[in-house]
Formats: C-alpha cells, sequence, structure tokens
C-alpha cells in the first residue's frame, strides 16, 4: 500500500473545525438526564422539547396519528398531552432519533452517498435493541450508536481527498478503514469522534463507546462499550445499510462480557432489529 | 412448523415466524409471540400468542407506538423457489463476512447463526 505522508490530525485541529459543523443538540443532554434523575417526569422533558420546533412538529405528528388511530376527538394542540398520549420512553426515542437525525444530516457535505445515513441509524437500532437484550440503557446506546462514526463526518467534511482515498484502501481490501485512516491522519475516526462527544460533553460512557468501538477489548469495564462494538458488527453481518458492509472481526472479550452465544435464540434478536431497522429508515432519508 | 388452515380441516401447511414492521402488518395475521406493551414498568396493553389481529387491535397497537410484531405467516413458496432464497442469502452472507477469520469463535459462530437466520 502506498499512501502519502500522513497529515496529523490533531485534536486542536478537531475542536476548532467542529465550530464549522451545526451546533450538537443540547437536547440530547436533557434526555440523558431524565433517565439519571428519578424525580424526572414527562413536564421536564416535555419543557426542552417545547425549545426544539422541529422536534416539537414530530411529537405532535405522532401524537396525532395515535389520536386518529384511536378514534379520539380533535387534533392534540399542547405538547403535555401529546407527550403524555405517546409516552415517555417513546418520546425520549423521538427526541433522540430526530434531534441526531437533524445533527448528521445538516453536517454532511451535500452528494454523500447514503450509505453513512443507513449505517448511523442501523447501528442505533442495534446498540438500542442488544441494549434491552442485555439489560442496558437502551437511550444511552442508541445515542452511542447513531454517533459512532461521528469521526468519520468529520474526516469527510475537512478532508474530503485523503478520507475518500483512506475509504477507497478499505474498499479494495488493503487494509481496514482504521488502519488506513491512520496511515493518512495519523488517528483513525474512532478517536476523532472520541473527541468531538468529549467536546459535547456527552458521558463518558458514551464518549468511550464512541471511541472504542472497533477496538473494544482494552475498555470493557464500560459496559456500553460492548454494546456499540457488538451492535455496529450486527449492523454489518445483517446487511442493514451502508455502503458495502463487511465484518472482519468481533470481540470475544465483548461477546461474552454480554454474555451472547449466538445461539439459536440469538434470532429473536436479529428478528427485531430487521423489522426495527426497516420501520426507523424513514426518520434517516435525507429529505 | 405446521398450522391448520382457516377452513380446519385435516390440511396443514408450513407457517414462518417473522418479525414484521409494524407498517407491513395488516387485519387476521395471527401473532406467533405474545404482545406486552409497558412504559416505566407499567404494562398498558397485551395481546396472546396465536393471537388474529383485528383492526381495534391495530389501532391500539398503532396508539401505543408498537414498531414491529411476530407474526405466523404461512409459507407459500415452492420447495425450488426456498431453495433459490437460501442459496443467495448463504452466498450474501459470505460476501459480507469474506474478510474475517471464521476459525475465531466468536465471529465464527455469528457467522453461523446469520446463515442459519437468513435461510429461513
Amino acid at each position: 500500500m502506498s499512501t502519502r505522508p500522513p497529515v496529523p490530525v490533531t485534536r486542536e485541529e478537531v475542536l476548532a473545525r467542529r465550530d464549522a459543523l451545526p451546533v450538537f443538540p443540547r437536547v440530547i443532554d436533557d434526555v440523558l438526564a431524565t433517565l439519571d434523575d428519578p424525580e424526572a417526569n414527562v413536564g421536564d422533558l416535555v419543557a426542552h422539547v417545547s425549545r426544539d420546533p422541529v422536534l416539537s412538529a414530530q411529537v405532535f405528528a405522532i401524537a396525532n396519528a395515535a389520536a386518529s388511530h384511536s378514534r379520539r376527538d380533535g387534533k392534540v394542540r399542547d405538547l403535555y398531552t401529546a407527550t403524555s398520549m405517546i409516552g415517555l420512553t417513546r418520546l425520549r426515542q423521538t427526541t433522540i432519533v430526530t434531534s441526531l437525525a437533524g445533527f448528521l444530516r445538516g453536517a454532511l457535505p451535500p452528494g454523500l452517498s447514503p450509505g453513512f445515513w443507513e449505517h448511523s441509524a442501523a447501528a442505533g437500532v442495534c446498540a438500542r435493541l442488544l441494549a434491552q437484550h442485555v439489560h442496558q440503557s437502551s437511550d444511552a446506546a442508541m445515542i452511542a450508536g447513531l454517533l459512532h462514526d461521528v469521526g468519520q463526518l468529520w474526516l469527510f467534511r475537512f478532508h474530503p481527498e485523503a478520507f475518500a482515498s483512506a475509504w477507497q484502501a478499505a474498499a479494495r481490501g488493503e487494509a481496514s478503514i482504521e488502519a488506513a485512516e491512520r496511515a493518512r491522519f495519523g488517528v483513525d475516526h474512532s478517536t476523532i469522534g472520541g473527541w468531538l462527544a468529549e467536546s459535547w460533553q456527552l458521558p463518558a460512557p458514551v464518549c468511550a463507546a464512541i471511541r472504542h468501538h472497533h477496538a473494544p477489548d482494552s475498555a470493557l469495564q464500560e459496559p456500553l462499550v460492548a454494546v456499540v462494538h457488538v451492535a455496529e458488527v450486527l449492523s454489518n453481518a445483517l446487511d442493514l445499510g451502508g455502503t458495502s458492509p463487511r465484518v472482519t472481526s468481533l470481540s470475544e472479550a465483548a461477546c461474552e462480557q454480554l454474555g451472547l452465544q449466538w445461539d439459536e435464540s440469538a434470532e429473536s434478536l436479529f428478528g427485531r432489529i430487521d423489522a426495527v431497522s426497516h420501520f426507523i429508515a424513514t426518520y434517516f432519508r435525507p429529505q | 412448523m405446521t398450522i391448520s388452515d382457516s377452513t380446519g380441516n385435516e390440511a396443514l401447511r408450513k407457517i414462518r415466524k417473522r418479525y414484521l414492521p409494524f407498517h407491513e402488518v395488516g387485519v387476521g395475521m395471527v401473532l406467533a409471540e405474545p404482545v406486552r406493551i409497558a412504559d416505566r414498568h407499567v404494562v398498558r396493553f397485551t395481546l396472546p400468542a396465536e393471537h388474529a389481529l383485528t383492526e381495534v387491535d391495530l389501532r391500539q397497537l398503532a396508539a401505543h407506538g408498537t414498531e414491529y410484531l411476530c407474526i405466523a405467516l404461512p409459507d407459500t413458496r415452492s420447495e425450488a423457489a426456498v431453495a433459490a432464497e437460501t442459496a443467495a442469502a448463504a452466498a450474501r452472507v459470505a460476501e459480507i463476512f469474506a474478510g474475517a477469520d471464521l476459525g475465531k469463535p466468536a465471529v465464527g459462530a455469528l457467522y453461523r447463526r446469520v446463515l442459519a437466520y437468513r435461510s429461513h
């Protein structure tokens, strides 16, 4: 493999250029805070959602769809009624998917293959359902799954030619994408994604899961790392989208930590992932 | 797996257990697994396995934000069609795992499970 000498990407450059990306949706922090606060109620989350017109519109749309199915009279016109109809769990998931889909769409340059959307959405769904399967926080898992490749988004936006070269080398089988990126930038997208997540002050487990999703074994003290690593592998194994999905490795230690045997019982997990991925894909189709 | 046909006579036919996105589920489809919808540990809606879905059920499930259901579907495929689908699925799974060392326990086990899942 012949590549140009690396153009080192530093943490300072990543953080300086971060400000050229859309503002990270702070409502994600608020969603996560309601998970950690046993006193949190629907009103707390509604107060946060009400500050985001796009998100509020999405919540009204879901509530009115539910109202029409239940033959309720009249349209739902206030956010408290809407959120009480759709439930706190669904409100959190809607908030996460809608706000992160908007952020990722806004951060990408035009013309990018829809593969990035598809893979991010699939990894988010896999992480959420896998977390439920192993009794971990599904909301934090979905956030980490949706954002796990945000470092690639940064590279594509700010170093498009070198990143395309890394991608092509990986597609030709010359190196893994992480190795191809390290050859060109000195770091890979996992490290860059970790820097970005830390700068957005996402919780430490989410940052760790993004940073170690390709090489989880040194960070398995944080359970979310294993979930997101396996979730990304599953999204590729189940062919759920992305550009040329491939499985090249799977951490034995991560599987062991999650108690995954890949016996017949795994097939119901695969089935749920397949179905929910198709259901949720509409959130991520470019508009 | 087999199930009595809708006339209740002796004829038996194969069924497939499939997880379907909610928008693909219709009236009359039979649940292969029970439904239990809960929010914050409060159970809000249940349906038993082998229940045939009604229009009212679907309205209530939609109102609860159901994303998928596990359905028992009649398998009307011919043996030739099953064989062709299985071969195509196996080829695709092999392509996805082409760069993996299937001698390693975890990735080898995942490969075999995905292959089995895509084969029925």
